[in-house]
């Protein structure tokens, strides 16, 4: 029979064996020395990657290279020819922003935390690679002691950080509030220390101050207010802020008043007719609003089609949208109250952006009012943010259960996706002006912006598509159970689950827009590359660097794109998206 | 009260709070304003093209264009070649682009797997340099690094050499085809076919006798042996040369009104069949399914299909008659590429040379050459999707759950058989869809080559479109093209997905 | 039988050490298993249950002690790594059919791959392994289209296809319905009366007291007790014993 057996003592836990061993070689044997073929292939891999970066330091670093053109041009790089005179509007500007991201970070307070060691570790590479630098660097380059010295300090520093973190490197964490600061002492610090550039500092100074400032504000009010609304607010004030800067403090228009005063005999009876008919709307029973509702469609089409004003035409058209979505702002005095509040505030934006958009701009500038990075930077955020509802009504167009809409959202889309962008820029820039009337020539950024949004919402809508059938089906029967709309059941249920889901493959397709931003060179607009490429070079003083300004621009669109992605990263990380 | 509501037949909700008509004017409605927008636009456009004395037209395709840098027409004799010079181009980069980055893109894929450090490391930083990176800076950036800091063409030497690597570009030796080529291609076709035939019987054998076939040698031997026989017996397949005479014969003397016809009744026909086979989808044993809105719209759809082509072809002879040129025209084709015992060797070994026409030395038209800008183009877009194809094959290979390589290892599968016949085919599922996407992306992304002024599709209209102010036109072509490649790869992709789908409970 | 451990036994521990990173996982296992033994396995989660049969067929590479199976020590020779896969079978809990086969082919696969059977032997051999687990009218469907407890038994046809000498199972019913549980045990039953020699990670104690020639408690990376199973649902010895089986019992 089988005997029984008892141990009458717990085995304690022993240490691994190879624990005694010396640390460095293990790593060596295990990584690049664990066969035969492994140790060949290490040292096949390691003589291509020491060649390489031969080559590659000692062409960049050839005598023949003329670094210094980059920071002599970097207004050119930061602004295009935007006129120096008026490059105080570009400081306001970037103090408006620099105030609403303030505002953001104190209301959306950054969660995240940063491992000191990986900063650390990080500080150790940047080191290493500058020694590595000096040591590949062709005899003839002058800056080899420089960069020595700086690898060295660099990864002492960061290597004494590490040993002084010890085995807290891993575990502890700095809030990502603390580094985002500390970052932006260290920035102004070595603008005040290096003599990078002097003019600039007591404007980026200011810059960094309103920020700052702004944070507090944010802070404060958080308090009195409650974070929901603080945030509401932030949202609308960027919503705001962007066209004015946009419209207003960049091009420093005329406005042509002579026009706002011919528009008259349209739009204040469009004006008073709104109020009335969104006060009785917001009272009526659902026929006779349907009745208003109809009538009102029926005028905007027939004012699209009389030769009115083109501000006229798109204020009709703005009160039948305000008034067909009545109903969701809510019903009784304060849904009353609310949707006059919208009507005005339509009319108010409406003629305003009419007003400025018609009005040339009386800066000499050849159309680059906006320019170099900040042009880049304009043109993947404004777009992204138009394209978003569109994006959203393609999605939902493409899963509807109605063929006309589906089968429209789904050729939109397809075409668009089946072209590359560049003909659709192409397009925007030359070929649309053929079908507006003559009186409406928007500017060239304004076309590609259009242009990239039409691109951006099909990609958008794709992602969001995806989302929206991830969702279990279960969740619509349950809101359907409970009686909601198919509308509600879409704004409250289904959409917000949609968009969560498809966050990361946003971000990423915010990184690709970035990056496809570029492209407008193409077509001439003076962004971050054409500066690079054909600007800068065609300075009188700065001819025959290419190649430099290239290599910059490649650098600074690396920089942007890696802290985007790794920063995507860590959100989705964050969201468990995929993991739930 | 109640049994009165019970009882009362049951009352049609007024139209305006009917479900259908509501859903139905909404479409209705949103689809006439989407019309009515493009109405007006074209409208206008037409006004303003009037005010300028212009009229939308095609007319720019029979007219002269411009001198194109390289293409097989450079100097097109009007807008077509130019179009056709610019669509070769396209797909050369294209076609070369997607090997290159194929290949490339495995490699980085599986380096990065590596238990290597040293290599998965230096792929891991390959991937991100080339990824954050817009690809139009990469593309820029090589095509500069060729035409200004490669070696000088040399201006003494000339003749043939085995490698030009100089700023005028880079010249490779190559295998060109002859006027012979196609005969030996209906060989390499057959033996294509042989190594098919060849590599079921062998597979079936080890299936039978359970020994080792070796399946893949004995196919590649069977399309090598055609192979060697067609170099020298290819004057033989010269006689299909007549069968194309005749087919160009026939299409050529059936009249069109004939076709017409013909292309009618099979539109009709297709038509129908697909309604039919869309019913019969819906039939279960208890009869025919209630069709739903959705249905009726899918079937009218079609039949509106069917019937407008069929109408179109009727009343537009045009259509059909460039049908039946073009099927002429490459019946004709290939009637002058087979020529019953026209002799020669198919393929001719050719390598670069230098020629010194005048002054300065320059690369004469032996060998395969790629320009600068080809070059760029070329370098920028494979290195782009090979970093993208790198992070798929990557992310396939890991999506294989860890158990199937256990269940296969506890099972005695050596790792090259697990490899083999467990993770790759379920590898390859994930893999296929994305990488088929990385090709279009491709054939796209070759549009940026306007940028280094390689006379691509986009470059080449560009072109056109500023010289004869026809942008809708061009824009036109451009999306007919794309488009037109997009669903050639697409369909190829899904053709591959349907066959490797997995069935799922 | 295992007559007292006079007859030749066919897999032997000694000592047997694993560490993930600085845990470890297996603390010293030393036993042995006879021809034909059925040994169930029990013990608290995480207490290296796994990772020690894991061992057995290599799939977890142990570090110090030694393992002989069959009369072969597994070391890193890769010959005999592959002999002894191919003499012991196992049963996974997530199934790990492969997904892009049949069933059929699931089972005929490893047979023509690393038998060398012909593809008539190896079908002919299948068919009736499927028969015998109840489940031969499903051959020609995909793993997706079957329920888990027929997955389950696909896998057990499957390994068994490769004759091997000794079975491992790794909580094979712990990722099944209530229902199926019953199927998937009855076919080890049979299993185990037809004389396989088996180790049995498993939960289900009914099978072990019913089938079980030795129960073995495992935790902490150590055999803390082992004997019959009468001994040990009626009189265990080790108080952590006592523990487990008063919280699962
Ligand atoms: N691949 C692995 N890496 C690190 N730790 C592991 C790994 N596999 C198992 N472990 C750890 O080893 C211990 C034993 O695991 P396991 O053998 O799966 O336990 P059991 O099967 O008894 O539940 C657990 O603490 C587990 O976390
Ligand atoms: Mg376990």
């Amino acid at each position: 029979m089988v005997e029984t057996r008892v141990s009458q003592h717990l085995v304690p836990p022993e240490p691994p064996p190879e624990a005694s061993q010396p640390g460095a070689l293990v790593w060596l044997r295990k990584n690049l020395f664990y066969s035969r073929g492994s140790t060949i292939l290490t040292v096949l891999v390691g003589a291509v990657i020491l060649l390489f970066l031969r080559g590659a330091v000692g062409f960049l670093l050839d005598q023949g290279r003329q670094w210094e053109v980059i920071p002599r041009n970097s207004a050119n790089y930061s602004i295009g020819s935007y006129p120096r005179e008026n490059i105080a509007r570009t400081w306001v500007s970037l103090g408006v922003v620099a105030f609403i991201a303030g505002l953001a970070t104190a209301a959306w307070r950054p969660i995240g935390r940063v491992s000191p060691g990986q900063i650390s570790a990080a500080v150790r590479s940047a080191g290493i690679a500058a020694l590595v630098l000096a040591v590949l660097a062709p005899s003839t380059f002058g800056g080899r002691t420089e960069f020595l010295i700086a690898g060295a300090v660099l990864f002492v520093i960061g290597q004494a950080a590490l040993m002084a973190l010890g085995d807290r490197a891993i575990d502890a964490f700095l809030p990502t509030l603390v580094v985002l600061g500390a970052g932006l002492v260290a920035f102004l610090v070595v603008l005040w220390i290096l003599p990078i550039s002097s003019s600039t500092q007591i404007p980026w100074t200011i810059v960094i101050a309103a920020a700052v400032v702004a944070f507090g504000v944010g802070r404060a009010l958080i308090q009195p207010l409650g974070a929901p609304t603080v945030k509401r607010s932030v949202v609308a004030l960027a919503l705001f802020a962007l066209p004015v800067l946009y419209l207003h403090v960049q091009r420093a228009p005329e406005i042509p008043w002579d026009r706002v005063v011919d528009w008259s005999a349209w739009i204040i009876p469009i004006v008073v007719i709104g109020y009335a008919a969104v006060i009785f709307v917001s009272g009526a029973e659902r026929e006779a609003a349907a009745i208003v509702n109809g009538l009102l469609v029926v005028a905007s089409i027939v004012v699209w089609f009389v030769s009115a004003p083109m501000a006229a035409r798109f204020l009709l058209l703005m009160l039948t949208a305000v008034s067909l979505a009545t109903p969701t702002f809510g019903s009784g005095e304060k849904g009353r109250r609310t949707v006059i509040a919208v009507w005005t505030g339509v009319v108010l934006v409406l003629m305003y952006l009419f007003a400025i958009g018609v009005g040339t701009p009386t800066l000499e500038t050849n159309n680059n009012y906006f320019a170099g990075i900040n042009l880049t930077f304009m043109l993947a955020i404004v777009p992204m943010l138009l394209a978003f509802p569109l994006g959203i009504l393609m999605a939902l167009g493409r899963t509807s259960t109605m063929p006309l809409f589906r089968l429209m959202s789904t050729g939109y889309i397809e075409v668009i996706r089946g072209v590359p962008l560049i003909t659709v820029l192409f397009f925007f820039r030359f070929g649309v002006l053929n079908f507006l009337p003559p009186g409406l020539q928007p500017d060239a950024i304004l076309l590609a912006i259009i242009g990239i949004t039409l691109f951006a919402a099909a990609y958008l809508a794709e992602n969001i598509r995806g989302g929206l059938q991830s969702i279990p089906k279960g969740q619509y029967e349950a809101a359907k159970a409970m009686g909601m709309t198919t509308a509600q059941m879409t704004m409250l249920i289904t959409l917000p689950q949609a968009l969560r889901a498809v966050i990361p493959a946003i971000v990423g397709q915010i990184i690709t827009l970035f990056k496809d931003t570029s492209l407008v060179s193409i077509i001439g607009l003076a962004e971050f590359l054409r500066v690079a490429n054909n600007i800068v070079p065609g300075q009188p003083d700065s001819l025959g660097t290419k190649l430099e300004n290239l290599v910059f621009a490649a650098v600074v669109y690396w920089v942007f794109t890696f802290t985007f992605s790794r920063a995507s990263l860590r959100l989705e990380r964050r969201l468990g998206v995929g993991v739930r | 009260m109640t049994t009165e509501r019970v009882t009362a037949p049951q009352t049609k909700p007024p139209l305006w709070r009917n479900e259908t008509f509501l859903k139905w004017s909404a479409q209705i409605g949103v689809f006439v304003g989407i019309v009515a927008l493009f109405w007006v636009l074209g409208t206008q456009a037409a006004t303003n093209l009037d005010a300028q004395g212009r009229e939308f037209s095609f007319r720019f395709l029979s007219d002269p264009a411009p001198q194109i840098s390289e293409g097989i027409f450079t100097l097109p004799e009007n807008g077509l070649e130019s179009f056709a010079t610019g669509i070769v181009n396209m797909l050369r980069v294209t076609f070369s682009g997607i090997i290159a980055a194929s290949f490339l893109g495995v490699i980085v894929g599986v380096s990065r797997l590596s238990s290597n450090w040293l290599l998965s490391k230096s792929a891991t930083v390959f991937v991100e340099i080339i990824r954050n990176i817009p690809l139009l800076v990469l593309i820029i950036f090589f095509a500069l690094l060729c035409s200004l800091f490669f070696p000088e063409l040399s201006n003494e030497a000339s003749g043939p050499v085995w490698l030009i690597f100089t700023r005028n570009g880079v010249s490779l030796p190559w295998l060109f085809p002859t006027d012979t080529f196609w005969q030996w291609g209906a060989f390499l076709a057959l033996g294509v076919v042989a190594a098919v035939l060849m590599f079921r019987r062998r597979d079936r054998l080890r299936e039978q006798t359970g020994q080792n076939t070796h399946a893949p040698r004995y196919a590649m031997g069977a399309f090598l042996v055609v192979a060697a026989v067609g170099w020298f017996a290819h004057p033989i397949a010269g006689a299909l040369g007549w069968i194309w005479q005749l087919l160009e014969s026939i299409v050529s003397t059936v009249p069109v009104l004939a076709w017409q016809l013909l292309f009618a009744a099979v539109a009709v026909f297709l038509a129908v069949r697909w309604i039919r086979g869309f019913l019969d989808s819906l039939r279960s044993p208890a009869g025919l399914a209630k069709l739903t809105d959705d249905d009726y719209f899918r079937i009218g759809l079609a039949g509106v299909i069917g019937v407008g082509a069929a109408l179109v072809f009727l009343f537009i002879p045009a259509i059909t008659e460039t049908i039946a040129d073009v099927t002429a025209f490459v019946f004709g084709f290939f009637d002058q590429k087979f020529e019953f015992l026209r002799t020669g060797s198919p393929m001719r070994f050719a390598r670069p040379e230098i020629i010194k026409p005048a002054n300065f030395a320059s690369i004469g038209p032996q060998g395969m050459t790629m320009t600068p800008a080809f070059f760029g183009l070329w370098v920028g877009v494979t290195l782009f999707t090979a970093a993208n194809i790198g992070e798929i094959v990557r992310g396939g290979v890991l999506a294989v759950p860890k158990g199937q390589t256990e269940a296969g290892l506890a099972m005695g599968l050596r790792r090259s058989q697990l490899l083999r016949l467990i993770v790759l085919p379920q590898a390859l599922r994930i893999i296929l869809p994305p990488i088929g996407n990385q090709y279009l992306n491709l054939a796209k992304n070759t549009s940026l080559g306007i940028a280094v002024a390689f006379p691509e599709v986009v470059a080449t209209m560009t072109t056109l479109a500023n010289q004869s102010g026809q942008y809708l036109p061009v824009l036109l072509m451009w999306m007919g093209f794309y488009l037109t490649v997009s669903l050639l790869l697409s369909s190829l992709v899904n053709y591959y997905n349907r066959k490797l789908k997995l069935v799922e409970r | 039988m295992t007559s007292n451990g006079k007859k030749e036994p066919i897999i032997v521990c000694d000592g047997v050490k694993k560490w993930f990173g600085d845990f470890q996982a297996l603390r010293g296992v030393s036993t042995e298993v006879g021809e034909g033994e059925v040994v169930v396995i029990i013990g608290p989660s995480g207490s290296g249950k796994s990772t020690w049969i894991r061992c057995i067929n290599r799939l977890e590479v142990h570090q110090e002690g030694r393992i002989i199976v069959d009369g072969i020590e597994l070391s890193s020779d890769v010959r005999n790594i592959e002999k002894i896969r191919s003499e012991v079978g196992m049963v996974f809990q997530q199934f790990n059919l492969f997904p892009h086969l049949t069933v059929l082919q699931n089972v005929t696969l490893a047979q023509t791959w690393v038998r060398k059977r012909t593809k008539a032997e190896a079908e002919k051999k299948a068919l009736d392994l499927l028969e015998r687990v109840g489940i031969r009218e499903q051959a020609a469907k995909f793993p997706g289209q079957l329920s888990g407890g027929q997955q389950q038994r696909v896998a057990l046809a499957r390994s068994l296809a490769m004759d091997p000498r000794i079975m491992l199972f790794d909580e094979p019913t712990s990722a099944l319905d209530p229902e199926m549980i019953k199927e998937v045990l009855d076919s080890m039953k049979e299993l185990a009366r037809s004389g396989m020699t088996m180790m049995v990670v498993t939960h289900e104690m009914g099978f072990a007291r019913e089938v079980a020639d030795r129960v073995v408690f495992f935790d902490q990376g150590q055999i803390i007790e082992e004997g019959t199973p009468e001994h040990f649902f009626t009189d265990p010895q080790h108080d952590r014993t006592k523990l487990f089986l008063s919280q699962i019992l």
